[in-house]
């Protein structure tokens, strides 16, 4: 104000520059670097050397990267369905100011504030054939131990479980509080038309919370198309990569390999995949939302 | 010695020009009110004075000290937001120094201004409270509180009473009056309420479309409107404005004709008047009152019946289609849809140009 | 069904079913428990020793004693205090400057900072890698917490919440002879004590429990936080460390988070609330 014009213009950077500067150096210029690595044969020490699109050719030729997408195609489909409804399902039975329902939605939860290390410890002592909570009770009921985390059919869904009951929470939460956003004269109103309960779910229940389902379906399916801890510590991918998801795959070519270049071309890969889910989706819901 | 004094204030918004060179000079511990519809510039012309907005152009004089090169906190002017604007995060007793310590007055002297001001807007109980504890009254008092502290040259109000119920209206009209004995300062408020700035200013400034159309005392904004909008916007019920014809004559004083054929013998004088162009023809409510139907200056037919105990409005139509407001009797019997005869008293009625400017009888020797 | 019974009954077999969903979420939390107060050797010969006595402490006096688990709780709460810390610093700084403040490319700054969000941190983990190994920031608490401080959601989110407050109130503070940065700090940041808190404990929840860039940044042990800790013990649990030590560990590593969990209940509910309206 003292001089129009000079530097009291640029204070705004003064409370923007910090974050700006960070984001820049962190996240916008790796991600410039990561794309330039796709394009070089690289190892982990800083070897470089320009191959073009080969890495992304070979990836594409590559049967172990085909099977670590169809990998994680397969734990989005077992997880993100159940999860959805189960957690609609827990939301709309717990949607209710009594104590109970307090109590219970913080069971719901809790697993969600723990770390993915101490999940799959919990885990991995369930499901172990030898020692687990689940084989326990398959003796006592005189029945032979399942092994779910050696066995190529069930390794995947062992996965998919110990997911559910970590990941619960939050979509749980998400839809309490898109169903708490409905006001409440509607229900009235449909129970004066004598709306049987499940035309109120269907009418009026779904609707309401469309953008909350939307949300939580979106964030789910990128959250677990990057699903990597559980696979890593639980099975470690395997036996013989059955259950290795694809960033297990791009950690393992990373550092157990070296191969940063062509690792770095799985993850521009994965970023497309999930960019490309999250648009379609997005674009799903604006193209029909004729009333909002 | 002026007060404020504003020279040729200019400001727009990209190519909206919002105030196109406003000038004006204040008294010494006077009050003025800016009056004029939104959009008319009046809150922007106060956040100019505040120092919350730059102007492109002009000079801004405060007891002779040029200020609008300065921050707001060191122009010498407090400020009541419409919604208070009070700290909600801090006691009673600190929003009222929050300035002052900014200011580095002394710790005594803060203590002793916050309870002199509390002592006497009767907030002495409340200093320790948050403004969210508080009515709206004594949020507000605590508003005027936050301001007298700081003991400025100049009070900005910036719509004070706009956002109260009618009980706390009348109450605050009071606080302001009172406010106004209290502090050795100038006072601008900002309002679109025209029966507050009347009753409260020394002076109304009426803005309309970027610029003053009028500065005076209420009275004279009353009784001699510079143009047809003044003419308009103060008075309530409104003025009507009735399209009118000079009729030619030897009297120094205008004849005019209505649209209905009416003549009207006015006491504005005739030479100062353009020849030959439309005029316009003010008449306030109670300068046209009901007669019976052949005994007035013209007829009319009531369209609405406004009781209003003591007086009774009455806003009827003529033959050639133009709306009048007449008043007649506490206890008229005037119905909806009677015909009725207009007296118009062309002593007090005014006349207006072509360009809008208003010509005012003579008044009575 | 009326209004009333919606707010307050629940069908029986709704009820089973929630009781049932229960037992699954707390059945692996109970066993873990129990294993972790059964001695080693016990769990040697049959897990399910774990169902009844006797119990023992000695686990816990293992990690106690020993272990490396206090180092890592140590790790872990250096950089989760200092990513929250750091994240409430920038992003309220940020959120104040991009809702506040007129400055050349404000706009087009805050859609680049929006845009963040759609980049997955698998985008840019291994380039990042490559970035802090050359700087020498691996092993490091400044390598463990820089990546965290990039939030451009909390930059949103505190945008929003910098937006919804009156500007009246700056302009009352800049008549009180505030300068810019009392304003910001006196008067608007006190304002936003619930957004912080909520956008705080996001934060350090996130920052306690992520796996992936410690896991390649940290590679001495001595560096690790609590996640790659026990993930390490996890790996060679079969040579080294017994099934009942193990456990008491998980048990340990839990109880820091559960107890913010608790305190700061309300706050992620809200911050759950605030998510799903936006």
């Amino acid at each position: 104000m003292r001089t129009p014009g000079s530097w009291r213009r640029f204070e705004g950077y003064a409370f923007v520059g910090p974050f700006l500067l960070l984001y820049i150096f962190i996240l916008v210029y790796p991600l410039i670097l990561g794309i330039g690595i796709s394009f070089h044969r690289a190892d982990l020490f800083g070897a470089r050397q320009w191959v073009g699109t080969e890495n992304y050719a070979r990836l594409l030729a590559d049967p172990v990267f085909h099977q670590s997408v169809g990998n994680s195609l397969k734990l989005v489909l077992l997880i993100v369905p159940p999860l959805t409804i189960i957690a609609l399902a827990l939301a709309l039975a717990l949607n209710r100011p009594t104590k109970t329902a307090a109590v219970f939605r913080g069971i719901f939860f809790s697993s969600s504030v723990l770390s993915v290390t101490i999940v799959t410890l919990i885990w991995r002592f369930v499901l172990t054939p030898d020692a687990g909570l689940v084989a326990k009770a398959m003796q006592a009921l005189g029945r032979d131990p399942i092994p779910f985390l050696s066995d190529p059919n069930l390794t995947i869904p062992a996965l998919a479980i110990t997911t559910i009951w970590w990941c619960i929470g939050l979509p749980m939460m998400l839809f309490l509080a898109g169903l708490q956003q409905i006001p409440g004269d509607i229900y009235e109103a449909a129970s004066l038309d004598k709306a049987s309960r499940w035309t109120t779910f269907r009418r009026i229940t779904l609707p309401s919370i469309r953008r909350t389902l939307i949300l939580v379906v979106m964030l789910q399916t990128a959250a677990q198309l990057q699903l990597f801890g559980q696979a890593q510590l639980l099975t470690a991918g395997g036996p013989s990569g059955t259950s290795r998801p694809i960033v297990l795959y791009i950690y393992e070519v990373a550092f157990g390999r070296w191969e940063l270049g062509y690792a770095a071309a799985a993850a521009e890969l994965l970023f497309l995949i999930v960019l490309a889910v999250t648009l379609i989706q997005y674009w799903a819901v604006t193209r029909r939302e004729p009333e909002r | 010695m002026p007060s404020l004094e504003l020279h040729d204030i200019r400001k727009a918004y990209g190519d909206t020009l919002v105030l196109d060179g406003v000038s004006l000079t204040m008294e010494a511990c006077e009050f003025v009110a800016f009056l004029g519809p939104s959009g008319s510039g009046k809150s922007t012309l106060l956040r100019i004075i505040a120092g919350l907005e730059t102007p492109d152009g002009g000079e801004i004089l405060l007891d002779g000290r040029r200020i609008d090169q300065l921050p707001p906190g060191e122009r010498d002017v407090a400020m009541v937001f419409q919604h208070y604007a009070l700290y909600p995060h801090m006691s009673v007793r600190e929003n009222m120094s929050f300035g002052l310590r900014n200011a580095r007055v002394a710790r005594e002297e803060i203590e002793a201004r916050v309870a002199q001001a509390a002592h006497v807007l009767e907030i002495e109980e409340q200093l320790d409270k948050k403004p969210g504890q508080l009515s709206g009254g004594q949020r507000q008092r605590v508003a005027i509180g936050r301001a007298i502290v700081k003991q400025p040259k100049l009070f900005l109000l910036d719509e004070p009473l706009s956002n109260l119920d009618a009980a706390l209206r009348l109450r605050t009209r009071v606080e302001i009056a009172q406010l106004r004995q209290r502090v050795d300062a100038a006072l601008i408020m900002v309002t679109h309420d025209q029966a507050e700035a009347m009753t409260l200013a020394d002076r109304i400034v009426v803005m309309n479309d970027r610029r003053i159309q009028q500065v005076g005392p209420p009275m004279e904004i009353y009784a001699r409107p510079a143009n047809s909008f003044v003419a308009r916007f103060v008075g309530s019920p409104a003025m009507t404005l009735a399209s009118a014809v000079l009729l030619p004559g030897d009297g120094s004083f205008a004849r005019v004709r209505l649209g209905d054929g009416a003549e009207v013998e006015t006491r504005v004088v005739a030479s100062g008047l353009p020849a030959d162009a439309p005029l316009h023809l003010g008449l306030r409510p109670e300068n046209v009152t009901v007669t019976a139907p052949e005994a007035g200056t013209t007829k009319a037919k009531v369209e609405l019946v406004e009781r209003l105990g003591d007086r009774t409005l009455i806003y009827a139509r003529l033959a050639d289609g133009l709306e009048v407001t007449a008043q007649d009797e506490g206890d008229s019997r005037i119905r909806l849809g009677d015909e009725i005869g207009l007296r118009i008293d062309g002593g007090a009625a005014h006349l207006f140009g072509p360009d809008g400017a208003g010509h005012h009888a003579e008044p009575a020797a | 069904m009326s209004a009333g019974a919606r707010r307050t009954g629940l069908s029986t077999p709704a009820l089973i079913g929630v009781i049932f969903g229960a037992m699954i979420m707390v059945a692996p939390l109970i066993w873990t428990l129990l294993l972790s107060f059964k001695s080693n050797a016990d769990l040697m010969r049959d897990s399910a020793t774990a169902f009844s006595g006797p119990y023992t402490l000695e686990n816990y006096g293992a990690i106690l004693q020993g272990s490396q688990v206090f180092r890592w709780l140590l790790n872990s709460a250096i950089v989760s205090l200092g990513t929250t810390a750091g994240v409430l610093i920038l992003c309220s700084l940020a959120g104040y400057g991009f809702a506040r403040l007129e400055f050349p490319f404000r706009r087009t700054l805050f859609v680049f900072v929006l845009l963040g969000l759609a980049i997955p941190e698998q985008a840019v983990i291994l380039p990042r890698h490559q970035l802090f190994a050359e700087l020498h920031l691996h092993n490091s608490y400044p390598g463990l917490i820089l990546p965290g401080l990039v939030a451009p959601f909390g930059v949103f989110f505190m945008t929003q919440y910098f937006r919804a407050i009156p500007r009246e109130l700056d302009e009352a503070a800049m008549l009180d002879g505030a300068s810019r940065f009392k304003q910001f700090w006196k008067v608007l940041l006190p304002l936003t004590i619930p957004a912080q808190a909520t956008l705080g404990v996001f934060t350090f929840l996130g920052s306690w429990n992520d796996y992936w860039w410690p896991l390649i940044s940290a590679t001495r042990s001595d560096r690790f936080t609590l996640t790659v800790g026990l993930a390490s013990s996890q790996m060679n649990y079969a040579q080294t460390s017994g099934l009942g030590f193990l456990m008491a560990q998980a048990v340990f590593a839990s109880i820091p988070i559960l107890i913010v969990y608790i305190i700061f209940q309300k706050q992620i509910v809200r911050a759950m609330a605030g998510a799903a309206v936006r």
